[in-house]
């Protein structure tokens, strides 16, 4: 495929940009599915997803249905969630608990090791020697492995160990892993949402600083009236408690930082503020970790570890799981993330601010969500086919890092130091460099 | 002399809430409720149980207080929000109501329910379903919900829920 068709990116003349066919186009998705959804690390879940012996959940890479399972020694391994005789779905529930997977179609079972432990009837099937040679196990997944409990699988044997892939980035995975020596937890309770748009859109929007005033003036409408009015009625809001978003904001706000293979982050300076939940923990953290990196805990901040994992830290701190359905189809897997062991309050506070922003029954996401629709209706205009969105910051970005990640001792391949009106886009182009770096090249014969 | 609360006094308060938010008559839809009201649509734990404490789990909406709904009321009409321009048309079905414990002050109520929402926006018609669970009471001479606890058993979002279609 030839990627310079989708992707225009020529720096040296101050030129970025993409086309418009890159979230339309059926072969285009096809190839998705095959170089990075199957081609490459996918994020799956978090290990207290499958916390204790024998727990195990289910989520998929592209088309690809996947069992994380955790045996009764406490090894987690990943499978295709699939029964190697008849290609049944095995597990049938978001999650659960299971010494034994037995398929609901034949009764082939297997342990929560993956291993076979029974084809039905074997002795009186008549089977030929060589399939009795046969491994009937479930298939692993050719590459499964963990960061700080972040857990990542890949349809193809030979990529990079998952630590050389998140690279840099990974350091932001721990600034979330970091906030209790519990180690992490999602909230109960998933709330799955899906739109009619390309899933480039969420990559995109999370990384999108430009939008928020233009796309959320309910929103902060209703935060005014709230702050207004305090009472025990409301949650208080970390974007009303910090100016550094709003329009009128003088000097560094925060910014942006790119890594290699697509991740991406964007920030900003909230401050340390009891509207933040982790505020409880302000001075244990600082002792535990510095305050630079505690700082760092109490930015707004929103990562996206490529394709398809994202966690924001804003209004509140979600964890999302980016699934494309179709061209114009995705699915998004959402859940609160938090530190295990903060205090009630402090829990409540998050799942209350979490509720009104991220959820689709909330007061922001579904601004978004419409806005992704009306771009993938407005994507069939082609009489000019190159998006002119990618190209804020592009005299402001700069190669390596800043004061700001020398804090954490992580050093981005770009970085973008930001007044609250810059809203830098060239954060995009580490999407679309590894987008095509994926997706270009010969085809199999 | 007052009495405890009839199926017929509860299903023409339903009925009527349903008329009110389905014709967007949202000040008298938000009068029929208390001040300190709990509006509740709790998320699903996993395929068979939904969440049940609002303090340690997560809900899908969850607000006491009616300024609360006031705020939504507020973004719906606002015309800032470009994932309620247009209001979506829907229709509210209530059935299958129950008194279950009734008193002279207070009742509580369950029902059943379908609404059918066309997106004009995407030419997009969807329904939703599920069961309200109410609390009312007696004020001022009026029945007013003062805990709406709304089930929404097809929790899969199709891109935007708000509270004029649940």
């Amino acid at each position: 495929m030839d990627v310079t068709q989708f992707v225009d990116d020529r720096p040296a003349d101050g030129v970025f940009r993409v086309n418009r066919a890159i979230f339309t186009d059926a072969a285009v998705f096809d190839r998705e599915i095959e170089r990075i959804f199957e081609g490459g690390w996918v994020f799956l879940g978090i290990a207290s997803q499958a916390e204790n012996p024998h727990d195990f959940f289910t989520t998929t890479m592209g088309r690809v249905p996947v069992m994380v399972q955790r045996d009764g020694a406490g090894t987690l391994r990943g499978f295709v969630n699939s029964c190697p005789h008849k290609g049944a779905r095995l597990a049938q529930t978001r999650a659960g608990n299971a010494r034994l997977h037995v398929c609901p179609y034949h009764s082939w079972s297997f342990d929560s090791a993956g291993r076979s432990k029974a084809v039905k009837s074997q002795r009186a099937g008549c089977y030929s020697a060589a399939f009795e040679q046969d491994d009937h196990g479930l298939a692993a997944l050719p590459r499964f492995e963990a960061y700080r409990g972040f857990l990542f699988g890949s349809m193809a044997a030979d990529v990079p160990p998952l630590a050389d892939y998140l690279g840099e980035a990974a350091k932001l995975l721990d600034l979330v892993a970091d906030q209790s020596e519990e180690g992490l937890e999602l909230v109960p309770g998933q709330v799955t949402f899906t739109y009619e748009a390309n899933w480039k859109l969420q990559l995109e929007n999370c990384s999108d600083a430009y939008h928020f005033t233009s796309a959320h003036p309910s929103y902060i409408r209703v935060l005014e009236r709230r702050q207004q009015e305090l009472s025990a009625d409301v949650v208080a809001s970390v974007w009303e408690n910090s100016d550094y978003w709003k329009e009128e904001a003088q000097g560094v706000a925060g910014g942006s930082y790119s890594f290699a293979n697509g991740h991406v982050l964007n920030w900003g300076i909230f401050g340390i503020t009891p509207a933040i939940p982790l505020y409880e923990s302000a001075g244990a953290l600082a002792e535990r970790h510095g305050e630079g990196k505690r700082d760092w805990m109490f930015n707004m901040r929103n990562l996206t570890i490529f394709p398809n994992l994202q966690v924001a830290e804003n209004a509140s701190s979600q964890l999302r799981v980016i699934r494309p359905l179709a061209p114009g189809l995705t699915e998004m897997r959402t859940w609160c993330i938090a530190p295990k062991g903060e205090s009630a309050a402090a829990r409540r506070q998050r799942i209350r601010q979490y509720e009104d922003f991220f959820n689709p029954t909330g007061m922001a996401t579904p601004d978004d969500t419409v806005s992704y629709e009306n771009c993938q209706i407005g994507y069939g205009g082609t009489v000019e086919p190159w998006l002119q969105g990618y190209a804020r910051g592009m005299t402001a970005t700069v190669e390596g890092g800043n004061r700001f990640s020398e804090l954490l001792g992580m050093s981005p391949a770009r970085s973008v130091l930001a007044d609250s009106q810059l809203c830098d886009e060239t954060l995009f182009h580490s999407y679309y460099r590894a987008w095509a770096q994926r997706m270009a090249g010969g085809d199999a014969a | 002399m007052s009495a405890a609360l009839t199926r017929t006094e509860a299903e023409d308060l339903l009925y009527r809430e349903a008329l009110l938010i389905d014709t967007q008559r949202f000040a008298e839809w938000l009068e029929l409720f208390t001040p300190d009201v709990e509006f509740w649509m709790p998320a699903w734990r996993d395929e068979n149980t939904t969440t049940e404490d609002p303090d340690r789990e997560l809900s899908l909406i969850y607000y006491k207080g009616r300024r609360n709904l006031e705020d939504r009321v507020m973004r719906l009409t606002s015309g800032l929000s470009v994932a309620s321009l247009p209001l979506p048309r829907a229709v509210h079905q209530v059935t299958n109501v129950l008194v279950l414990e009734a008193d002279e002050a207070a009742a509580t109520v369950s029902a059943a329910f379908t609404c059918h929402r066309f997106d004009v926006r995407m030419n997009r018609t969807d329904c939703f379903f599920g069961r309200y669970e109410y609390r009312l009471v007696l004020l001022e001479g009026a029945w007013r919900i003062a805990r709406k606890k709304i089930t929404l058993l097809n929790d899969t979002i199709p891109t935007v829920v708000d509270i004029n279609s649940i």
